[in-house]
């Protein structure tokens, strides 16, 4: 083990590996920090540019583009209220309201500092513990993946602070949102009005961009008439300063990476999912729950700690059962299989050189897009102080283009000016969007997930019911599950009789 | 004076078309070649046009771009080939027997099997019969006596629903006279897992999805859907061998490439020899080879060929994908 441990060390020092590390962070950051852009995509069309290269080259670059895209999201949700990428819609509930107040380069800078803490300890999961924490993800069956995401949606409570009633009513309409499409077992077409573009369901990707970008353009070219600009100074202070802030706050960085690598271990649940459990978790064990939502430092660093730790997560069962958890690590893995490696066993013994050097290459990425994503944010920052009437239009072409981008689609840019216009709608009544996307999210997989466990057993309820309460892992779920629930009552009740 | 005018115009358009058309004969392609690619970037579909892409633009001395239309189970982008301009320019990548199944299926769909244009074939992965190591059958015969014992009950996942995959399951069901309870996951890896874990009697996956879990010793292969063993496989028997009874392999997965229908012959012979050319060249081979992509060349008439005889059978097994 020392030995492979120190070869995979050594190979850092290979200019070549570092440049391709280099290259894909580089690429990773502005491909994450584009609406629009995804991880997959970024992974999906640098494969064939890794043909010709050596594989732990090629992997490193892969690598590379994964770590730092996951965490770039949190840059445009920060600066400009719309997620780069669905692992950052967490972030996005305090990280804007935090830049709104004047600070923007302290909420990016937390962020930055905190994905890399959840990268690197989701790394180190992957090097000590991979084969010990494979197993686990196996004993993860249907029932298992149901209520997992039943849990994930009582977090709507944490996401509608103040506002519970919406907040479930967002929840919902998500859930709704999330049957459209064809039926994940059967095949049945539902509510898609003969649109091939919603055969798939509604596509996560495009409704995210029209459900946060239009009403902010709407917004912008309303205040264009006012003002130039925010008139606000660019936030200039060092970004080391969150350091001590965010060494206080040790708890919160090890609770929010352990649940990040947890998701990621669980294949097919995904960094949105990572970033949404950990913010809950956090606000739940925070002293001043009130601050979420409002810029609370601790809901920034809880979801990109959470999100950034499900990379590595999700790299457990790929490498050692070759089981991808979410569409980047299934092209991963397609770029793993082109330079002939097999996932299993013999990749940590036969082809170790390539494994580990690959995993070493993970923590330098991890550290690198802390100054690329530091340094392309400083010119970010200047993003406020671009007047309404030329920003709104930017945003716009921007949503656009990535919503056409996504599939090379012009009906998926309908499908985003649509989402847009209930986003609008939501934004004016002050109906927080956040459950919305939740409910999009897990509602496929709730769905799918119960169908399945029924078809398991052939339709026998009473058997399901008996696995719920027989599985162990069910048990722990649905102990969860009832305290998450009772929990938001209990909270809700006490911040209802405040207010009166 | 008008008549003049007219028929001046008639052959001025006459000659600039004769005009076009000459050197795009002679010196086709001049410009990139398009490849639309009817399922999202990175999966296996993609990879393996993206792989074929490469090589073959030493053989067609033009790049061959990729363009992804993904969506709707491969039918946007089948569709968006059927209506391309036949001018050589676009072409596709295109899956049997997805392109049959999307079809018959559901109501709508604006192509017909008649709108493209075979040019080779690439790829032939079949469907495999997957167990997990410990599972107690050691053979198909022991799963298929099971089966008999217990109709309707023993779980078999695969990609789906409406897959190829499943296709191939509703076949095999028919021609044994066996019943399975068929459950859908969402892709083979899902439904891999599931038979590791334990959730399933067995699984049926590509062979190229199960090739690693295979090596690594994880799963057991009991038969493969073909006519002939598998190169990948040699000690695995086919079903029909297996079951003594002859099934029908229509259910294994194939990647082509096709142009939309009124492409120039003198255009088609000339992608037809590049991607001959391709299949044939060392460096594509040792790459598809590390890939794992499985490989069968087949020309433009034993694709066409291939299409029609599948199209056929297909529609009596439509009716129990539904």
């Amino acid at each position: 083990m020392l030995e492979y441990l120190l070869m995979g060390a050594a190979s850092l020092l290979d200019p070549a590996m570092l440049l391709a590390v280099v290259a894909g962070v580089v690429g990773g950051v502005i491909i994450g920090a584009l609406p629009g852009l995804t991880s997959t995509m970024g992974v999906a069309l640098l494969i064939p540019v890794t043909f010709s290269l050596p594989p732990q080259v090629g992997l490193a670059m892969l690598g590379g583009i994964y770590c730092a895209s996951t965490y770039s999201g949190a840059i445009s949700a920060i600066l400009l209220n719309i997620p780069g990428t669905s692992a950052s819609v967490a972030t996005m509930l305090d990280g804007h309201p935090m830049a709104k107040a004047g600070e923007p380069g302290r909420a990016i800078s937390l962020a930055t500092f905190a994905s890399a803490i959840g990268g690197i300890v989701s790394v180190l999961a992957l090097l000590l513990l991979a084969p010990q924490l494979a197993e686990f993800s196996l004993r993860f069956g249907s029932p298992e993946y149901f209520l997992l995401a039943l849990f994930g949606i009582t977090v709507i409570a944490s996401m509608s602070a103040g506002a519970m009633e919406k907040g479930l009513i967002a929840g919902a309409l998500g859930l709704i949102l999330s049957t459209v499409g064809v039926h994940p077992l059967t095949g049945t077409m539902r509510f898609t009005m003969d649109l091939p573009t919603l055969y798939d369901g509604i596509p996560l990707v495009v409704s995210l961009i029209g459900l946060y970008s239009i009403p902010e353009v709407i917004d912008l070219i309303r205040r264009a008439r006012t003002s130039d600009g925010d008139g606000r100074g660019v936030d200039r202070s060092s970004p080391l300063r969150v350091l001590p802030e965010l060494m206080s706050q040790k708890l919160n960085l090890l609770r929010s990476s352990v649940i990040g690598i947890i998701v990621g271990i669980v294949p097919g649940v995904g960094c949105s999912v990572g970033g949404f459990l950990a913010y809950d978790a956090a606000k739940r064990a925070s002293k001043a729950p009130q601050t979420f939502g409002k810029g609370a430092s601790e809901g920034i660093v809880a979801s990109e700690t959470g999100n950034n730790a499900v990379t590595g997560g999700t790299l457990i069962p790929l490498l050692t059962l070759g089981i991808p958890g979410n569409p980047v690590t299934a092209v991963l893995l397609g770029g793993i299989m082109i330079h002939g490696l097999r996932p299993g066993p013999e990749l940590f013994t036969t082809n170790a050189d390539v494994t580990y050097s690959f995993i070493f290459s993970l923590f330098l990425s991890n550290l690198l897009f802390i100054p690329v994503g530091l340094l392309l944010a400083r010119y970010g920052l200047r993003v406020v102080q671009v007047p309404p009437a030329i920003l709104a239009p930017i945003i716009l072409a921007l949503a656009i283009i990535g919503a056409y981008a996504m599939r090379g689609s012009v009906d998926d840019i309908w499908v985003m000016l649509a989402i847009g216009a209930l986003g609008w709608g939501m934004a004016a009544l002050a109906v927080p969007r956040a459950p919305l996307v939740l409910g999009l999210v897990l509602g496929t997989l709730a769905e799918g997930e119960l169908a399945r466990s029924l078809a398991l057993v052939r339709g026998d309820v009473g058997a399901f019911a008996l696995q719920l309460v027989t599985r162990p892992i069910c048990l722990v779920l649905i102990v969860l599950c009832t305290f998450a629930i009772v929990h938001g009552i209990v909270q809700h009740r006490r911040n209802s009789k405040f207010l009166e | 004076m008008i008549a003049t005018l007219k028929s001046t115009l008639a052959a001025m358009c006459g000659v600039t078309a004769i005009a076009a058309a000459a050197p795009a004969a002679a010196d086709y392609p001049e410009k990139p070649i398009t490849m639309i690619v009817a399922y999202s970037p990175g999966g296996g579909t993609d990879t393996a046009a993206r792989t074929i892409a490469k090589y073959v633009e030493k053989h067609l001395g033009q790049r061959l771009v990729v363009e992804n239309k993904a969506g709707a189970g491969g039918q946007i982008g089948f569709s968006a080939l059927a209506t391309a301009k036949p001018d050589g320019y676009e072409i596709g990548f295109i899956n049997v027997p997805s392109i049959h199944l999307v079809k018959k299926l559901r109501e709508g769909v604006p192509y017909e099997i008649s709108d493209f244009d075979p040019i080779a074939n690439i790829q032939l992965d079949p469907v495999v019969v997957a167990v997990a190591a410990e599972s107690p059958y050691q053979t198909l015969a022991d799963l298929l006596a099971d089966a008999k014992a217990h109709p309707g009950e023993l779980n078999i996942g695969a990609d789906g629903p409406q897959s190829n995959n499943q296709l191939q399951l509703v076949v095999a069901e028919k021609a044994l006279d066996v019943d399975f309870n068929f459950v859908a996951f969402d892709g083979t890896g899902p439904a891999v897992k599931a038979t590791l874990g334990g959730e399933l009697a067995a699984s049926l996956p590509s062979a190229s999805g199960a090739t690693s879990q295979v090596e690594s010793g994880r799963l057991r292969l009991l038969g493969v859907f073909a006519d002939q063993r598998s190169p990948l496989f040699p000690d695995v028997p086919t079903v029909s061998e297996a079951a003594g009874t002859d099934v029908n392999s229509v259910g294994a997965s194939m990647r082509g490439i096709a142009a939309p229908k009124g492409l120039a012959p003198e255009q088609k012979a000339v992608l037809e020899k590049a991607f001959a050319a391709v299949m044939e060249d060392p460096e594509f081979l040792a790459q598809a080879k590390s890939a794992g992509l499985p490989l069968q060349y087949m020309n433009a008439e034993e694709f066409g060929a291939y299409m029609s005889k599948a199209d056929a059978e297909l529609d009596s097994y439509v009716e129990l994908l539904k």
